[in-house]
């Protein structure tokens, strides 16, 4: 009776021991006890496969996060965005449009409309700004300060209207996003008269015409 | 002669005068000229007539002759007695008697309300005291609302009498108004009368012209966002849509024949002179090149175009032939010259030149001779436009502060605002006579 208790006993054991195995380890059914060398491979085996898993594991939340983290910046842009629009309706002037801060006014030499070397960085940055947001249309607007007569005024606020958007268009932007007008020196912003004035007043600005 | 369906004005010619033998006294042409002293005794209201409506008539003629700048008007308060007391039409046979008032023309005269008071005549007659004879004379009938308009035929007649051509003071003027954040467009007489608002829409309304007709005017407006081309009625009447491409559709100026309209369009990304039919066909694109294109203006026989260029690197007035050809460049002092008009008598052309750093008024003949300067150091002074027989030039100008329209002669002589309100002004056109 001892001897068929103390069987069961050891065969409970062995079953146990193999039950309590770590599933990527190899059974060995037929020999339960290892040797000593056996033993520290099988351990560092064991601490490596351990270090690559945790090595997976932290890359895959790191990737998660940058994720998170580029996907939490994107909605903050957007609701920095969505913020920074002011709606405006101007009577006598058909639609209503919307104006952002983050999309800046360049500036010109008098008489000319070419884009100077620090225009083009703003442009660039309204470019960014338009390609998060594909949905955005914008009509830019071409100004001239006082001076000058107004019908000649009316042409020049047409180029530099127009060198804006052909600069966003080179950088992408396709051109059924982005419209120009001209208002010659109709829409002054600072009703001074000096140079100053004059050099806020000369112009190309940004408004949003559908989002 | 254009027909006025509202007024009842018949002309009837009381004492005949041979035209053939009208002197003319004065040489308008030169760059400077005397003004001729007409004595203007009191007006005399006949009958029951209320002497309010003399005095209105006075007024109103007085006005005139001093703003044709042929005249220098001796009015009854600076006549000597027993002179200043007079009224109404001397007798020939009397003239040395007003030898003291020192003038050289006489125009006296009277008027007699119906008994309805809604029609009047008037009636006036003009001497020469220095020949000691009678020159013209003339009576109009009318409804009172019509008076001004009466008075101004009788005023064009005076200048008629004395320079061989009518005067132009039944005209009327065009112009945009600031108005909040835009501009509305007015039209008011030529002696600054009956100032009437004709666009009530908030927007931004510029550059009007009248149609050679007198009936419409055409004008720019930004109501749809976009720089599109309206016509609309001299009463207001009648607002529409004329053209809307994309970009400009600005600085209307129509044929002579009234059946062109010559404009500034930005269809192929900058400003180029196109033409448009009255009827609403085309557009038909005239200039070429990479330059911008500006502001144009018919020769009267409809067959050139003056406008303003930038080709050469700064804008200056050229001409071209009125399909686009033959371009060339009339003006080459200064290094801007913008808003060119062509004199309705076909030799000058007036612009405005910036000097010294200001704009000014210049005329210029065809061939690029003949520089004249008409204003100077008074502020900024721009789109002149000329009257319709090309002795007057209206402008802008803000001399006084704030922009207003002024009128003068066609040598610079006699500036004076057309109107006396408040607001800022720009842009004049000049209206035919209203006959």
């Amino acid at each position: 009776m001892l001897r068929k208790s103390l069987c069961i006993l050891v065969l409970m054991l062995c079953l146990g021991l193999i039950v309590a195995g770590c599933p990527k380890k190899t059974v060995m059914k037929d020999e339960p006890s290892v040797t000593k060398e056996e033993a520290a491979r099988i351990e560092a085996q064991k601490a490596l496969e351990r270090a690559e898993a945790e090595k997976a594991a932290k890359e895959a939340r790191e990737k998660d996060s940058a994720g998170l983290k580029e996907e939490e910046a994107r909605k903050a842009l957007q609701k920095e965005f969505e913020k920074s629009l002011t709606a405006r309706k101007q009577p006598g002037i058909e639609g209503e449009i919307f104006e952002s801060a983050m999309l800046k006014d360049v500036y010109f030499d008098y008489d000319r409309y070419e884009i100077r070397p620090q225009d083009a960085e703003i442009l660039k940055d309204n470019a960014d700004l338009l390609k998060r947001f594909p949905k955005v249309k914008v009509q830019i607007e071409g100004h001239c300060d006082e001076r000058g007569t107004i019908e000649y005024n009316l042409a020049l606020g047409e180029r530099r209207a127009g060198s804006a958007r052909d600069y966003l268009l080179s950088l992408g932007i396709s051109p059924d996003r982005v419209s120009i007008i001209s208002y010659g020196e109709e829409r002054q912003v600072d009703p001074g008269h000096d140079e100053e004035a004059w050099s806020k007043n000369r112009r190309a600005h940004t408004i949003i015409v559908s989002k | 002669m254009l027909k006025t369906p509202i007024l009842l004005i018949l002309c009837v010619s009381v004492f005949l005068v041979p035209a053939a033998e009208a002197r003319v006294y004065l040489d308008i042409d030169s760059p400077a000229f005397v003004q001729i002293p007409i004595v203007l005794p009191k007006w005399k209201s006949l009958e029951k007539t209320p002497p309010a409506l003399g005095a209105k008539i006075y007024e109103i003629v007085s006005n005139d002759l001093s703003l044709s700048g042929f005249f220098k008007v001796i009015d009854d308060q600076n006549l000597p007695p027993p002179l200043h007391e007079r009224e109404g039409i001397p007798r020939t046979l009397f003239l040395q008697e007003w030898g003291p008032s020192g003038g050289e023309l006489l125009l006296a005269g009277e008027v007699q309300l119906d008994p309805g008071g809604a029609y009047l005549k008037l009636r006036f007659h003009l001497f020469d005291l220095v020949e000691q004879k009678h020159l013209a004379g003339k009576q109009y009938e009318g409804a009172l609302q019509a008076l001004r308009g009466m008075v101004h035929r009788m005023s064009d007649e005076v200048v008629y009498q004395i320079t061989g051509e009518r005067g132009v003071h039944t005209t009327r003027l065009a112009y945009a108004v600031a108005q909040d954040e835009g501009k509305e467009l007015f039209i008011a007489d030529f002696d600054g009368a009956n100032a009437k608002q004709i666009t009530r829409n908030r927007s931004i309304n510029l550059s009007p012209a009248w149609s050679p007709d007198n009936k419409k005017i055409a004008f720019t407006s930004y109501l749809r966002r976009n720089p599109d081309l309206y016509l609309v009625d001299r009463d207001g009447e009648n607002f529409r849509l004329f053209s809307s491409h994309a970009g400009l559709n600005a600085a209307p100026s129509w044929s002579p024949d009234g059946k062109s309209i010559a404009l500034m369009m930005g269809m192929e990304g900058k400003s180029d002179i196109y033409l448009l039919d009255a009827d609403g066909n085309g557009p038909r694109r005239l200039t070429r090149g990479h330059g911008n294109e500006a502001s144009p203006t018919w020769s009267p026989d409809g067959k050139r175009i003056a406008f303003v260029s930038d080709r050469s690197g700064t804008p200056q007035i050229y001409i071209m032939s009125a399909s686009g050809s033959d371009v060339r460049r009339l003006t080459y002092d200064g290094n801007y010259n913008t808003n060119p008009s062509w004199s309705p008598k076909g030799k000058r052309i007036a612009f405005c030149g910036r000097a010294g750093g200001r704009f000014e008024i210049f005329t210029i003949d065809l061939d690029g001779s003949g520089l004249q300067r008409l204003t100077s150091g008074s502020g900024d002074n721009e789109s002149p436009c000329w009257s319709p027989d090309g002795r007057y030039i209206a402008f802008s100008s803000n001399r006084a502060g704030v922009s207003k329209i002024f009128t003068m002669n066609a040598n610079g002589f006699n500036q004076r605002p057309l109107t006396r309100s408040k607001g800022s002004e720009s842009s004049p056109s000049w209206s035919r006579r209203f006959e």
